[in-house]
């Protein structure tokens, strides 16, 4: 069993790196309001630094290993309850590589063919917005997806930070401007592109004698992507196959849970507490919804506490962040194996990001002495 | 009729027409826009419409990082009674369509300040408005069944049928909504009627089949069960909804778009009529008591019984005309009818049509205020049940009497008033009617004025409270007896010798009530002259307060029994004794009292004054007496 923490850090860092580039693609798409040339400019600052050695290496071990840890994550999956933006996420991520493959491909192809290949940002969208709009559609809803994915995870990381109340004002006006800048961009330099094809036909030949070789590299490159993509769907299919033979695993094996107020839920043997919790419809609050960040979820253990899965690195470190008292679980790590296991809950399920910011505020207590929500 | 028929056969011509070009039309419209979209245009189309799904996005994103904690607390509360129930599922719903509403307005707004290519900016509008009314009935499903989550249900729906039919919901609002915009927009975008027509005849026909589908699945045979069995057997509903379904879509088929229309609504206000009652009852039911603990379900158990029965009739009524209100709203809207004009206009035809809505509208107002009678009156006879004319006088009793005979009075009044006002609503004058009724009136009058006489005195004595059934009364010398039933005109009295009185009240005159309160009981004990008055008197105080404490008669004393010397007659002393009991107890009590003295007396060695008098003659050396009648 891997470290959880290690685990999490990691996915962490990759996404980071995966996001910075991609906010340097849209950072320089955003360029467009101004001009193309600003583009051309700026794209050495923002788009060059990942064609060197060390960046591209950065970049694609980035790109396989948070793609390894998300199928790894789709693998290790016990249930299906999610949130929304979890479900969300996680179909755009799965949609992601297959969506970038011509892109990442037709790079590589590009790349053999070395210096020729050099070209100019303007010349490169005129492709896009003329003689291949298909690439363009490809690559918009691409970097839609990514972004979207990827804004998602920031957001759920760092709403639980601390220091979420100083940087917040800032970051989400950011997550949510980049994009629509950047399309706005793009659709102001295409608007530009259109105009220079139709006013300079020396241009418009220059970019049509560019094309012609890679048009030829077309039906090696669609070979190379078909192997691509029938490989990473055996990888997706085995994730999902284990996850599914992880759920039937199990599926005879129902284990009860009961919790303070007389409530009870049942679920499968080797669910989370949480997920037994979510199954069975118990107010149970989850703000990260079951990654171990927030702590929201925790619980005291009454009854049955060696029923419970032992704790993990991950739930160490949150419980002792929030100041769990002694005998508290993270509902989400905590996995049924048998019966007998009575807990209960210490927030209450109406808690919120700020329950994983400052602990303190929320209390130490039960979720009995807060107040009861009031209709 | 048969102009319908032709203009029917038109309907199906037109229709064999759309499907017959719309292939081709279809084919070249399609090359067409796929050409435009493979360009400059395309790309420039589909980029605007990502800014507008990221600005939306934002918006409700935004929204929902304040919104969403909020939203979890309402989940997590329970709801202790139907109506905070349905407050909190207000709430749910105000959040979940504000969410909504945030999206298609940011997106709405943005639309407008971007330089569209041709067609695509209405295309989008199109798009929009269609997500908005499919996510906004994705909410109302998500608040009245919520899917999972049966404790938030506010709807009557079996458990098995929810997640199906939740999804029919969600389905029949996508195809419906499509129905509505796609086709328009394609026509004015495109330019392609027979498609637009094939699109609208696809949808509408998945429509309805997703309904029957509907109609035999939710309104389906009842489970076998023991309890069915023994009920009797009913027109199935699913066949009428499915028949239902059938006609809205046949003349939507066949008729013109303002027949569809009206047809349409029609049949969403039968079904509506349909499932309301099960709908409204559902709120009264001892579901929601389930929640509640034992304690408040006491407190609440005195009023709760009239309320569970006057409320959902009262709810019952008013949504019913609610609904058919809404659906003629609905109708009038759809028609483009002009409803300010359509009051003023002269046509006689709208004028009776109008005149008959108010008659309606004042028989279902008549009918919610007999509803709100009945159920109160019959509540308060049912609480007061069944009397018994020889127990106890029961002080509800007259109401057994008066209550009926205010339901009676009101169904008379309330149907009259129905009648004279429905006839003044459609246009025919009433004061003739009324003069006429007048007269008649005075004639009777005047011929029924001893039964008159009788009925008015009658609602005074029972509204004075005078007698109930089961209280002795005396009125006159002759007229006496326990009350054993009242009538609107007579009283019935039960002599104690058997004879039955019928006493009409107008004759009743002056009545002596023997059973109200108190009766206070005198009776007197002879004694010899030579006792002692102060020991008889503690003797008989003695005798009357081990009669409080009597199985018995204790309970009946409201007095003890005392006594004390009233008379001295020649060679006896009155002893005059009283009590003071509940009606109707007096005799039993006396009885007592005269046996416990009777033998106290004897315990103590007195006798009653037996009349025996001592005659002394001069002439005698020894007294003779002589028996004879002692003065009483």
């Amino acid at each position: 069993m891997p470290s959880k923490t290690l685990l999490r850090n990691l996915r962490l860092v990759s996404g980071l790196v995966l996001m910075l580039f991609v906010i340097g693609h849209l950072a320089n798409l955003a360029l467009g309001l101004h001009s193309l040339g600003a583009m051309g400019a700026w794209r050495v600052l923002l788009l060059d630094p990942w064609r060197t050695p060390v960046g591209a290496g950065l970049l694609v071990a980035s790109a396989v290993v948070h793609t390894a840890l998300g199928l790894y994550a789709i693998a290790t999956r016990r249930s299906f309850s999610m949130s929304r933006t979890d479900a969300v996420q996680l179909v755009l991520g799965l949609l992601t590589p297959p969506m970038l493959i011509t892109h990442v491909v037709a790079t590589h192809i590009a790349a053999e063919f070395g210096k020729d290949f050099n070209f100019v940002y303007g010349q490169m969208l005129a492709v896009y917005w003329s003689f291949a709009p298909r690439y363009a559609f490809q690559q918009l809803f691409v970097v839609m997806m990514v972004w979207i994915h990827g804004a998602l995870g920031l957001y759920a990381w760092l709403v639980l930070l601390p220091s979420w109340k100083r940087i917040g004002g800032v970051v989400l006006p950011v997550l949510f401007a980049v994009p629509i800048l950047a399309l706005l961009g793009f659709a102001e330099s295409g608007r530009a592109v259109l105009e220079r094809l139709d006013t300079d036909p020396a241009w418009k030949t220059l970019i049509i004698e560019h094309l012609r070789p890679i048009a030829a590299m077309v039906a090696r490159m669609e070979a190379g992507k078909d192997r691509v993509l029938i490989a990473y769907a055996v990888l997706v299919a085995l994730a999902v196959g284990v996850m599914l033979v992880r759920m039937l695993r199990d599926r005879a094996r129902p284990v009860q849970v009961s919790y303070d107020g007389g409530q009870t839920a049942q679920g499968r043997r080797g669910l989370s507490v949480l997920e037994i919790s979510l199954a069975g419809d118990v107010a149970h609050a989850h703000v990260c919804s079951g990654r171990g960040r927030c702590g929201t979820c925790r619980v005291q253990v009454e009854q049955g506490a060696l029923a419970l899965s032992p704790l993990n690195d991950l739930e160490e470190s949150t419980l002792a962040r929030v100041h769990a008292p002694p005998g508290a679980r993270l509902a989400c790590q905590a996995r049924v194996l048998g019966p007998g296991v009575v807990v209960t809950r210490l927030l209450p399920a109406y808690a919120d990001a700020s329950a994983a910011r400052e602990p303190a505020s929320w209390g130490l207590e039960s979720a009995a002495h807060l107040p009861e929500p009031s209709p | 009729m048969m102009a319908w028929m032709l203009a029917a056969k038109e309907r199906v011509a037109v229709w064999g027409a759309d499907l017959a070009q719309a292939p081709d039309e279809w084919q070249s419209w399609i090359d067409a826009l796929s050409l435009s979209v493979m360009s400059g245009t395309g790309v420039r189309a589909i980029t605007y419409s990502l800014i507008l799904l990221l600005v939306g996005g934002s918006a409700e994103w935004l929204f929902w990082t304040y919104a969403y904690a909020p939203l979890r607390a309402l989940h997590a509360t329970v709801a202790h009674s139907a109506r905070e129930a349905v407050r909190l599922g207000l709430r749910r719903l105000v959040l979940l369509c504000a969410g909504v509403l945030l999206f298609t307005g940011a997106t709405i707004a943005a639309s407008a300040m971007l330089s569209w290519p041709d067609g695509v900016h209405e295309a989008v509008v199109a798009v929009t408005l269609w997500l908005m009314v499919v996510r906004l009935c994705w909410a109302v499903v998500d608040v009245l069944l919520a899917p999972g989550r049966s404790a938030r249900r506010l709807a009557p729906v079996r458990p098995r049928h929810v997640p199906w039919l939740a999804a029919l919901a969600v389905l029949v609002a996508l195809l419906g909504s499509a129905a509505r915009f796609l086709p328009e927009l394609i026509e004015q975008t495109g330019n392609v009627p027979y498609s637009a027509g094939v699109l609208r005849l696809v949808l509408a026909t998945l429509t309805a089949l997703l309904l029957l589908l509907g109609a035999f699945v939710f309104f389906g045979p009842p489970v076998r069960s023991a309890a069915r069995r023994s009920r009797l057997p009913t027109f199935p509903r699913s066949f009428l909804v499915a028949a239902l379904v059938v006609m809205a879509y046949a003349v939507w088929l066949l008729g013109s778009p303002a027949v569809s229309t009206i047809a349409i609504v029609l049949a969403i206000v039968l079904v509506l009529q349909m499932v309301l009652r099960s709908a409204v009852f559902f709120f009264w039911s001892e579901r929601w008591n389930a929640h509640r603990d034992a304690a408040a379900r006491v407190e609440a158990g005195a009023d709760a019984g009239q309320r569970q029965t006057l409320m959902p009739h009262i709810v019952l009524s008013a949504m019913r005309f609610i609904v058919v209100l809404v659906g003629l709203g609905a109708c009038a809207v759809a028609l483009d009818t002009p409803i300010t004009d359509l009051a003023t206009r002269q046509g006689p035809l709208v004028r009776f049509a109008f005149s008959l809505l108010g008659v309606a509208a004042l028989g279902l107002l008549t009918h919610l205020v007999w509803i709100a009678v009945r159920t109160t009156i019959d509540q308060r006879l049912q609480n007061i049940g069944p009397l018994d004319p020889h127990g106890d006088p029961n002080p509800q009793a007259r109401l057994l009497t008066l209550l009926p005979l205010l339901r009676m009075t009101a169904a008379a009044a309330l149907a009259v008033m129905l009648l004279l006002s429905s006839l003044w609503a459609v246009g025919i004058e009433i004061t003739p009617l009324l003069a006429g009724a007048g007269v008649l009136g005075l004639a009777l009058g005047f011929g029924a004025q001893a039964l008159v006489r009788d009925v008015i005195a009658g609602i005074f004595f029972l509204a004075e409270d005078a007698f109930r059934i089961g209280e002795y009364i005396e009125s006159g010398t002759t007229t006496k007896g326990t009350v054993e039933r009242i009538t609107l005109r007579t009283v019935a009295l039960r002599h104690h010798n058997g004879p039955l009185h019928f006493v009409p009240y107008g004759a009743l005159g002056t009545v002596r009530n023997n059973s109200r309160d108190w009766v206070i009981e005198k009776f007197n004990l002879p004694l010899p002259i030579d006792v002692d008055s102060e020991t008889v008197r503690k003797l008989i105080k003695k005798v009357g307060e081990a009669m409080l404490q009597d199985e018995e008669v204790g309970h009946l004393l409201r007095e003890p029994l005392k006594g004390k010397l009233s008379r001295i007659d020649p060679g006896v002393k009155v002893f005059r004794c009283k009590f003071e009991t509940t009606p109707g107890k007096q005799f039993d009590v006396r009885a007592q009292a005269i046996k416990r003295l009777e033998a106290a007396l004897k315990a103590a060695g007195i006798g009653f004054a037996d009349g025996r008098q001592v005659v002394y003659l001069q002439r005698m050396e020894d007294p003779v007496q002589v028996v004879g009648a002692a003065p009483a």
